[in-house]
């Protein structure tokens, strides 16, 4: 069906209204009534309808190509008759005249699986994509107009106008998709100055392989799940040397599980020895007690997150204590060539700044089949 | 005034080729059949290469004529001249010496023509009629092109079909030079045919074109195969740039220290140090230091093991003792292309093996510093493939300015980089990603393997 004229696509059109709002007055976040009518307060003006609507006049050439279904008032139609669509489809009427919530997301995205779109194109930030995940999972592709404070997920094009090329590819059937991280942080203990990001899950997202770049012979002829299986295949070959493995969270790490034919667990950390499944799902304190009775440990980790998290984030599980415990020359980092192009800047966030230090700097990561990049890590200031 | 370039007159072209395989301590081992293991006879060679050019493949004669047509051909760029990179060395404050020979002043703006007129030629004389050969990016099908334009023999080119689509000006070169180019895979050979069955959308790669080169050669009537690198005569035909800078450092009373070359398959390299390295051999300026140059990405004689391996990765080539990172090993996207093959000259690796010859390894990033610098100072823009020896040579130089030392720094500059400036603006807008072969966890993969 991609890339034939012919096809009219359905694009679930989605705006979190308010997403974005906390940010510049200092409340990281409006997930929640109160914080949303503190931000109102402070004076916040609404960000995501201003983002959505450059990605929307963006898409305005090819509006025959597509037609968009979507909820009335700010959560979309009002921008879609601003821009001049005149063809679309309200879904779903919203009751609060100024606000959704994240009730009324998921309600839209029920509505979205019954009509089957083609994928779902929305504003907002970290909190709008768990939302929207949590009711299509990986059933529907997501891609999301960056507004909101949080943007850890991998779901967000870089800026609105990207996010529009995103979609032009997709209707011309040139991009594909892949899995992207939906993570969010724990706004209440952010407030008070920690940091804890959790994976929720793997969405589909579309994307353009960037197969080809200017220059003689910058190309990859493969795809990144091509890329996934080069270095679990690398990585399965390098396994069997009596080391205990603990293996990260995502989906690199999970290739390599797969090789190994070992259920990993996808949001959490595994450890194996000579290819064997050893514990499954482990936390900090057990992971502790294995590596007491364990001569030599390795790490096995990838990046996570549209920031490109080394430790700190999603792999909380692999604390600093673990790491000094392990090693830091027994640490192999992993990532597709796609993954490292799209998150240049690599980051450590242990909790202990002088492991931070250390583990900053140039560092190899392992990219293929006997192919190693050296890549700059640095120290999370955000 | 101190001399900036040397330059011989067009009647010292070299009349002989040298042959370093007169000079060497033990005979190299010969190659081996893919399918019997056994040694390759002149006979098995024969439905690919002309008589003459297996000949002096195994050839241990010293000198081995250059015939007159060839040194004919070689008047049109040949003697190319030798500089002193003063304006570098002012830049860099060095008390050493910086020379360099510049083989970007041959038609097609490399080295490699210096092999390819002479297969050329040979061919020419034993009555082919046409030459199949493979290009990546398209260096040696260029020069390949004009060497067979010269001598009025058809060419037909498999070039790997990323670049055709995607780096057109090679591709129009050799269709310039009257050379059919076609993007590999292709429908017209079996190999091809087989992997387009299989995927329709195949980018290729240099191991299917060399397969589809190879079939098209020995499946034709009058066509024979050639190839731009690693062989012993191809090698063999490139001192002539070594024979003419040994007369060139004469001229000038001067013997160098330090010789840097870049590496793919070593001819280049090969070509300009092996008339020195064969010094060496006779136990002439023992010192002498000669280092290949190689990137990081794919550090066949820093990180390779030395072995018996296949040349290619579909096996259907020779089995050949040199350094090697294994024939199913496909390197990184790096820009200089020239420089990802897993193995290497086997008479460049036996020397090194032995310890004639040393080598060095580089990232890209700061290896485009060096070539950028070295085009701020003395004007050439480089092929990414000889930045690798401008870096090395850099370095030594600034080695010398913490030491005092007066050393004399040579470098084989063997093409420009006009077709590569993509890579110089990677490079300037920092998107030149660096890679690095990770030794010790492909050793600890191997170390458990069972034993062959």
């Amino acid at each position: 069906m991609a890339g034939s004229s012919s096809y009219m696509y359905k694009i679930g059109f989605l705006v979190n209204p308010i997403a974005g709002m906390g940010g510049a007055v200092g409340l990281k976040g409006t997930d929640g009534k109160s914080y949303l009518e503190e931000a109102i307060k402070r004076g916040a003006i609404p960000l995501s309808p201003r983002k959505a609507k450059v990605t929307l006049q963006k898409l305005y050439e090819y509006r025959h190509d597509f037609t968009l279904l979507t909820c009335s008032g700010v959560m979309g139609e009002n921008i879609i008759k601003e821009v001049g669509y005149k063809k679309y489809t309200v879904l779903y009427h919203l009751e609060g005249p100024n606000y959704s919530t994240a009730e009324d997301t998921k309600k839209v995205c029920n509505l979205f699986l019954e009509f089957k779109v083609d994928f779902i194109l929305f504003c907002g930030g970290d909190g709008t994509a768990r939302d929207i995940f949590t009711v299509v999972r990986e059933e529907i592709p997501i891609l999301g107009i960056p507004a909101g404070v949080k943007m850890h997920s991998a779901v967000f094009g870089i800026t609105p106008k990207i996010s529009s090329e995103i979609v032009k590819m997709f209707l011309k059937g040139k991009t594909e998709t892949q899995e992207a991280e939906i993570m969010d942080t724990d706004e209440n203990l952010y407030r008070k100055g920690r940091l804890q990001t959790k994976i929720y899950g793997y969405a589909k997202t579309p994307y353009v392989p960037t197969l080809v770049q200017a220059g003689k012979s910058i190309f990859y002829n493969e795809s990144d799940s091509e890329s996934k299986e080069n270095i679990a295949q690398f990585a399965y070959e390098f396994m069997n040397d009596d080391s205990l493995y603990i293996l990260g969270a995502g989906t690199t790490i999970e290739a390599i599980a797969s090789k190994l034919k070992i259920k990993k667990t996808l949001l959490g950390v595994d450890l194996v020895k000579n290819r064997k499944l050893i514990m499954a799902d482990v936390n900090e304190k057990e992971i502790l007690d294995v590596l007491e009775k364990e001569k030599k440990a390795k790490i096995l980790i990838s990046p996570i997150g549209a920031q490109g998290f080394i430790f700190g984030r999603g792999n909380q599980q692999i604390s600093h204590q673990v790491i000094k415990k392990v090693g830091i020359d027994n640490i192999i980092i992993l990532a597709t060539p796609y993954k490292l192009s799209k998150t240049p800047i690599l980051l450590v966030d242990t909790g202990d700044e002088e492991l931070d230090k250390k583990l900053s700097g140039y560092q190899r990561i392992i990219t293929g089949y006997r192919i190693a990049q050296r890549h700059q890590i640095g120290l999370n200031t955000a | 005034m101190e001399q900036i370039k040397i330059l011989l007159d067009e009647n010292e072209i070299p009349k002989q080729w040298y042959n370093i395989q007169a000079d060497l301590p033990t005979p190299p081992k010969p190659y081996l059949h893919p399918a019997t293991k056994e040694p390759v006879k002149a006979e098995d060679m024969a439905p690919v290469f002309p008589m003459e050019l297996i000949k002096q493949e195994m050839s241990t004669e010293r000198w081995i004529p250059i015939p007159e047509e060839v040194r004919d051909v070689y008047r049109l760029w040949r003697p190319t001249p030798l500089y002193r990179a003063k304006r570098l060395e002012e830049k860099l404050n060095t008390p050493a010496k910086i020379y360099y020979k510049w083989e970007g002043v041959s038609p097609p703006g490399s080295h490699k023509p210096n092999t390819a007129v002479a297969q050329a030629y040979y061919n020419m004389k034993e009555g082919v009629e046409r030459l199949a050969t493979e290009t990546g990016a398209g260096q040696w099908g260029s020069a390949l092109a004009f060497g067979t334009c010269l001598f009025d023999l058809d060419c037909t080119i498999y070039m790997v079909k990323i670049s055709y689509e995607q780096k057109p000006y090679r591709r129009i070169l050799m269709e310039i030079w009257g050379a059919e180019v076609f993007p590999s895979p292709t429908k017209r050979t079996n190999v091809g045919k087989k992997i387009l069955e299989k995927d329709p959308e195949c980018t290729g790669s240099l191991g299917i074109a060399i397969s589809e080169a190879t079939e098209d050669a020995v499946t034709h009537e009058g066509t024979k195969y050639s190839l731009g690198s690693v062989l012993n005569h191809v090698l063999l035909h490139q001192t002539v740039e070594g024979l003419e800078l040994k007369k060139q450092f004469e001229q000038i009373d001067v013997y160098p220290d330090y010789m840097f070359g870049c590496v793919g398959g070593g001819s280049n390299f090969a070509g300009q140090c092996f008339p020195f390295v064969g010094d060496k051999l006779k136990g002439e300026n023992p010192d002498l230091q000669v280092i290949s140059c190689e990137p990081t990405a794919c550090p066949t004689l820093t990180k390779g093991i030395y072995a018996y391996d296949y040349g290619d990765t579909a096996m259907l080539q020779p089995i050949a003792l040199m350094y090697t990172l294994g024939h199913d090993f496909v390197p990184p996207p790096i820009h200089a292309g020239g420089l990802r093959y897993h193995g290497d000259a086997p008479l460049l690796c036996k020397l090194t093996y032995e310890g004639y010859m040393g080598a060095v390894a580089y990232h890209q990033n700061p290896v485009f510093e060096a070539a950028t610098l070295f085009a701020q100072t003395e004007g050439f823009v480089v092929a990414p493939e000889t930045a690798h020896c401008v870096k090395a040579a850099i370095d030594e130089a600034r080695r010398c300015k913490e030491t005092g030392e007066e050393k004399i720094i040579f470098f084989a500059n063997s093409g420009h980089g006009h077709f590569d400036l993509a890579a110089y603006d990677a490079y300037h807008n920092g998107k030149l990603v660096d890679y690095e072969y990770p030794i010790d966890l492909v050793k600890q993969s191997l170390e458990k393997l069972p034993k062959i």
